[in-house]
């Protein structure tokens, strides 16, 4: 039997002020219980789609429902499913932990006695309860991020949306927010919606990714089924100088696909150990000198130069440098 | 409503009671306007103390001082008296328009954006706005009120001036400042950015304070002037508080239709502003 489509989007586009199109005819679904994933480098329309779905955004075309509910026409009855935890860290720095957590709960409706209680366990959660009493000013970029969580889910959401949820966090503060993430979409079936430009992340936690850029979804599947489609281990090599060998080398067994940058060639193989011997002997015959070669598995990385022609990690080099992420910065010190 | 309303009101005199950097400036403020600019700018400093190289009798010059004061200033012990209300008004006005930033900021900060995807009523964020700053800006008119007392030769109430003109005097501050904070909030959720916001507030609040008797009698402006602080509110609420504070029970002055008209006219703007100001913030709120 096919579970709910929590999250349904029917080519859902968003011009700001009539000329800047940030989301272009995308439709996708989430289903209830799934961890979905929207990957793509900065300005690439994730966090206007998100915007769009938790009603802080207008939908210029098309058609979005939450759990069931058109966005549009019911902002107020989606506002009531949802927890939202924002990229920027909105937990107020002068109040203490727990009264952000209390207050949010007190916004959502949550009967106070109940909302301690919540409190207590999501502090746990996030392995809080030793902080819940120091004003946030005093917490690390890390705890901040895990008090945002708690917030999120105060008010035991249906679905939660997730902005860059661990923006900024150094590797091992970022695992834990992944294990946090994972328990609550396993223990409680927690539809997560998230967008990120972190590939592990999206690799590791989603169970479905769309990969967007320039407002349009390229492709989207579950993480093995994306690489896969990749057609197996990839080849790059590079040589010191010498004519085009493309033709060359697509001429030779098991390679399925080449593409050349210059002297750099990306060669897609099947398997690559039984590929890389007739390679090297092929270019040495040829008089060819090897610079540099290596090969890897396909990583989402892959999928998102295939599906796009640049490559995620070149263009997360290009942080934006709004006055929030200053204020990001200052806050994670 | 109004749960979520008191929740956001509350969190935010947390932050300002928990945030000493935040609250003196103004009490230093209402402290410097009543002991400094209050002594410093009294007029009846200006009158001469001699003629023709004869000192005039200590007698005669109080005679002087007490009838300007009668005359000019509302019947007011002394300058300070007088001033105490436009001090208070000024602390109203200033604290309404600037407690704007706080929204922006919020806005800037990406917590606004949380309270906009929260089940409340976009009227509670606004109203919250309104209040917050109404609750600062009494707090801070109670001090100064308190520091008008307490220094030398200030504030002289009557022996008419009882429980009842103390609570009208602040009900009259209290509207004031409810009106121009629905102004303000509303601008604030309009502007996204702080020095816009800080532009167009002292775009508005130096003439307001200037074109009204705030810290002197409209009786010595040209007439455009006076035309304009007639109906200006600073000059309806300081007059209104003024008849309580100096003369104590309007009736009892002789001031009764005066003050009843200030206080109408305060109500009027309160509604007006009240929905002028709700009707542009939810504008400001809907979606992007």
């Amino acid at each position: 039997m096919s579970k709910t489509k929590i999250i349904e989007a029917e080519n859902l586009t968003k011009v700001y002020k009539g000329k800047v199109k940030a989301v272009d005819k995308i439709s996708f679904y989430v289903e209830e219980g799934e961890i979905y994933g929207f990957l793509g480098p900065n300005g690439a329309g994730k966090t206007t789609t998100i915007k769009m779905l938790n009603t802080l955004a207008s939908i210029t075309e098309g058609k979005a429902t939450v759990d069931g509910k058109d966005v549009s026409k019911y902002p107020a009855a989606v506002r009531d499913v949802i927890g939202v935890v924002p990229q920027e860290l909105t937990a107020d720095d002068e109040l203490k932990g727990i009264e952000n957590l209390l207050l949010s709960a007190r916004l959502h409706h949550v009967p106070s006695g109940e909302a301690r209680k919540r409190a207590k366990d999501l502090l746990a959660l996030v392995d809080l309860e030793g902080s819940a009493q120091r004003r946030v000013k005093t917490y690390s970029g890390g705890m901040r991020r895990r008090l945002q969580l708690a917030i999120g889910l105060i008010h035991t959401p249906k679905i939660l949306f997730l902005d860059e949820p661990t923006l900024g966090l150094d590797i091992q503060t970022r695992t834990k927010m992944w294990e946090y993430m994972g328990r609550l979409n396993r223990d409680s079936g927690l539809t997560i919606f998230m967008t990120t430009h972190y590939l592990e992340e999206a690799d590791g936690l989603c169970n479905r990714v769309a990969i967007i850029d320039h407002g349009v979804i390229k492709v989207s599947g579950s993480p093995s089924e994306l690489k896969q489609r990749v057609g197996g281990d990839v080849l790059t090599m590079e040589l010191t100088q010498g004519p085009d060998i493309t033709a060359f080398l697509k001429g030779l067994p098991d390679v399925s696909d080449v593409a050349r940058n210059d002297q750099v060639y990306r060669i897609k193989l099947p398997r690559a150990e039984r590929a890389l011997p007739a390679i090297v002997e092929g270019v040495t015959r040829q008089g060819l000198e090897i610079k540099e070669i290596s090969f890897t598995k396909p990583t989402l990385d892959e999928v998102f130069l295939d599906v796009t022609g640049k490559s995620m990690r070149d263009e997360a080099s290009g942080e934006s440098d709004s006055l929030w992420q200053n204020v990001l910065n200052e806050r994670m010190r | 409503m109004i749960d979520e309303t008191l929740a956001l009101t509350n969190r935010a005199l947390k932050k300002w009671i928990r945030n000493p950097a935040s609250v003196l400036p103004g009490l230093f403020t209402a402290a410097f306007y009543i002991a400094l600019f209050g002594n410093s700018v009294n007029p009846t400093n200006f009158i001469p103390t001699s003629s023709n190289g004869v000192a005039i009798p200590a007698a005669t010059l109080a005679a002087i001082k007490a009838g300007i004061f009668a005359t000019t200033f509302g019947g007011a012990a002394n300058y300070i008296t007088y001033l105490t209300a436009g001090v208070i008004c000024l602390i109203v006005v200033f604290n309404m328009s600037f407690g704007g930033i706080d929204i922006v900021l919020d806005r800037q900060l990406g917590y606004f954006n949380t309270l906009l995807t929260s089940p409340i009523p976009r009227a509670s964020i606004f109203f919250s706005g309104v209040l917050q700053n109404l609750a600062k800006a009494m707090l801070l008119a109670l001090l100064t009120f308190v520091v008008a007392l307490l220094v030398p030769d200030g504030l002289k109430l009557t022996s008419s001036f009882g429980p009842f003109e103390f609570l009208g005097a602040f009900a009259v501050f209290a509207m004031l400042g409810f009106g121009l904070s629905c102004v303000f909030t509303a601008l604030a959720l309009i502007l996204r950015s702080i020095d816009s916001l800080v532009a167009i507030v002292n775009f508005i609040n130096l003439p307001l304070i200037f074109m009204s008797n705030a810290l002197f009698p409209s009786t010595s402006f040209p007439s455009w002037l006076k035309a304009i602080s007639g109906v200006n509110p600073v000059s309806k609420a300081c007059e209104a508080t003024r008849i309580l504070i100096i003369n104590g029970n309007p009736s009892a002055s002789g001031q009764l239709g005066t003050f009843t008209g200030d206080v109408l006219y305060l109500v009027g703007f309160v509604v007006v502003m009240t929905l002028l100001g709700y009707l542009a913030a939810t504008r400001a709120m809907r979606p992007e």
